[in-house]
């Protein structure tokens, strides 16, 4: 606004921007079962993964216009459901497998650093942020349903029993996908349990990791999750909450969050990644950190999806 | 005589609620922007001249309905809605939904991803009069089911608050909220923002009909929540006046009833003090008639005079006489 002199900048919504890369590379998701099987597992699981990684670089060269491409690569490790090992023992290892099928990790994220990172409720606020798809008929005159915890992509069943206390039967109808593409394919995702105190699930907290390697967090309006090294003569700590909740272990490494992710998982997670999908596609994301994205990319020449769910791929090799 | 409907347009719609803030004491800024920080992540905006006014960050809520029209069918359209809530001085709050009807393209609703990417727009999937939806809008008070109701939305936020343990639903006089109802069609090009009728219908229901230049849905949003605001205070004023039965002779009780509004109410009038030049020509347009502060200055002066009267000394008449 040209005409105003007078400004008061706690008036106005800033948002800072983050650096991106090209891609960002998920090496793997870690999970205490995965760790109970031995070293042979994490050999294993890097061996598959080693020529999709490949071809996600060469993709990501394609995808820079053949100059050079920026790819970060990122690995996590759950501590949030179980915590297991210690990052003394295990970080090494894990460099160690990872480098030997000829990978490098360029960070390391906690999960529970999803739910909670330096100090700030990143599930919460992503929760926050979720808009529900409406139904049709939907007049804006019903609250949501953020209050039960289910998130779904389309409309309910009528739950069994609920009118008959009235002394009518609600017919059974079936559920049904919004937008289906003439048969439904109908998901129902809990966001989170209440017992005693809230866990959120992991589909959920796979979905604020989509967002945060997306470079679409914010907490009003500064960056959240930033990569943390630690210092030359810090030794790895015994407890994974002394761990910095996103640790860069490549000081040489492309930024973090990139316009697009791909992901190389077990096919096990493919549940998990369609029920990221259903979240993501109906998460109202920072506005600001969206607008810097499609700007950046405009700079670069760089064609990013519009709908944020569209922005990650992934690569299911076959195995638990 | 109007010219025919060129097709469609864009529209602005939104609804306004309005009501005194239930506490003692009104809000200091630091308080006010725990009250209205709806989203954890977001800023809570916060501006203190000339007057204190904190802005929550907004919601969205998503809708897929049937558009109102007077004559017409009813078009289906899907979209987002916006809704806020603002505090004035610590005092005064209001929620506002609002919405923009973008003409769409297409007679089929896309991926919800789509409409999330534009927060606060509505799309109409099928073809609409613009003229029709304003007219529907804005004629029928209670909206009927199924069709878009910005007013409930900034109801249930407006409740919401309300609620918030920080308030000790202590309101310092009786008042009762207002609902006032918008839209704004396009101005002819090059045209200033005018308003093109203000209406209190007999249910409280004040609807205001605006032509903006191309302006952003917040904007114009905020000058409806500045007309509703002093709206509001209008008819609080007039209210309380008319109950503190101002001529009558117990000075103690009239006291005790005009006390609330020096204390809270007097220093709030500032009509369009953050409204943007392009749209300043709407109050220009409302002072000039029916005068809004010519009423309140007027009403203002009452109480002052009365306040005045009833606290000199009965001396002051003696001394006149000797």
């Amino acid at each position: 606004m040209t005409e105003q002199i007078f400004r008061e900048t706690t008036a106005e919504p800033r948002t800072q921007s983050v650096p991106l890369a090209h891609v960002s590379l998920e090496l793997g998701h870690l999970y205490m079962e995965d760790f109970e099987e031995g070293a042979d597992r994490l050999r294993e699981h890097f061996a598959r993964v080693k020529p999709w990684a490949d071809a996600a670089h060469a993709a990501a060269a394609v995808m820079s216009g053949g100059g050079r491409a920026r790819v970060s690569t990122c690995f996590l490790v759950d501590d949030y459901f179980t915590q297991f090992s210690s990052p003394r023992e295990l970080v090494p290892l894990l460099l160690g497998e990872a480098k030997a099928a000829g990978l490098e990790i360029d960070y390391l994220a906690r999960e529970s650093a999803c739910a909670q990172a330096d100090g700030v409720a990143l599930a919460a606020a992503v929760e926050g942020r979720l808009v529900e798809s409406p139904a049709e008929g939907s007049d804006g005159t019903r609250p949501g349903a953020r209050e039960t915890g289910w998130l779904s992509n389309g409309q309910r069943s009528p739950a069994a029993g609920t009118a008959e206390a009235m002394g009518r039967v609600v017919p059974w109808t079936p559920p049904s996908e919004a937008g289906a593409r003439r048969h439904s394919i109908f998901v129902d995702v809990e966001l989170w349990s209440a017992d005693p105190r809230r866990t959120w699930s992991c589909p959920f907290l796979a979905s604020v990791w989509q967002l945060a390697r997306l470079g679409l967090l914010r907490h009003r309006g500064n960056p959240v999750l930033e990569p943390r090294g630690l210092r030359p003569d810090q030794a790895l700590p015994e407890t994974w909450s002394a761990l910095p909740p996103l640790l860069r272990l490549n000081d040489s490494a492309a930024p973090f969050a990139a316009y697009r992710t791909t992901s190389v998982l077990p096919s096990r997670f493919l549940p998990i990644e369609h029920a990221v999908r259903v979240i993501l596609g109906q998460v109202d994301a920072d506005s600001g950190a969206l607008r810097q994205v499609a700007e950046r990319a405009a700079g670069e020449g760089i064609q990013v999806p519009a709908e944020i769910a569209d922005r990650a791929a992934y690569v299911f090799y076959p195995g638990p | 005589m109007t010219p025919p409907d060129p097709g469609p347009q864009t529209v602005l719609c939104g609804e306004v609620r309005t009501s005194v803030l239930r506490t003692s004491e009104a809000l200091t800024a630091r308080t006010a922007t725990q009250l209205l920080n709806l989203r954890p992540d977001e800023h809570v905006l916060l501006s203190e001249r000339p007057n204190l006014r904190v802005v929550s960050p907004h919601q969205l809520t998503g809708v897929d309905c049937r558009l109102p029209a007077l004559t017409g069918g009813r078009p289906r359209a899907v979209g987002t809605v916006a809704v806020r809530a603002v505090l004035t001085e610590g005092r005064v709050l209001q929620t506002s939904a609002f919405a923009r009807l973008v003409p769409g393209v297409g007679s089929h609703r896309k991926p919800w991803g789509h409409y999330l990417l534009r927060p606060g727009d509505i799309e109409p999937l099928a073809r609409h009069q613009a003229r029709d939806v304003v007219e529907g809008f804005l004629a029928s008070a209670p909206l009927p089911g199924g069709v878009l109701n910005p007013g409930s939305i900034a109801e249930r936020l407006l409740d919401e608050v309300l609620r918030h343990q920080l308030l000790d639903q202590r309101a310092p006089f009786k008042s009762g909220r207002t609902r006032l109802r918008w839209t704004a069609l396009p101005a002819a090009e090059g045209a200033q923002a005018s308003i093109e009728r203000f209406t209190v219908a007999a249910d409280g229901l004040r609807t205001v009909a605006l032509r903006t230049p191309s302006a952003d849905p917040s904007a114009v949003a905020a000058l409806c929540e500045d007309l509703a605001l002093h709206d509001w205070l209008l008819t609080t004023l007039l209210a309380l006046v008319e109950r503190s039965r101002l001529g009558s002779g117990d000075g103690e009780a009239v006291l005790a009833a005009l006390r609330p509004l020096v204390d809270h109410l007097l220093h709030l009038w500032m009509p369009g003090a953050r409204v943007p030049d392009a749209l300043a020509g709407v109050w220009e347009t409302l002072e000039r008639r029916p005068g809004f502060s010519r009423q309140w200055q007027s009403l203002v002066q009452r109480i002052r005079d009365q306040v005045a009267l009833r606290t000199v000394p009965l001396s002051r008449p003696v001394m006149a006489r000797s």
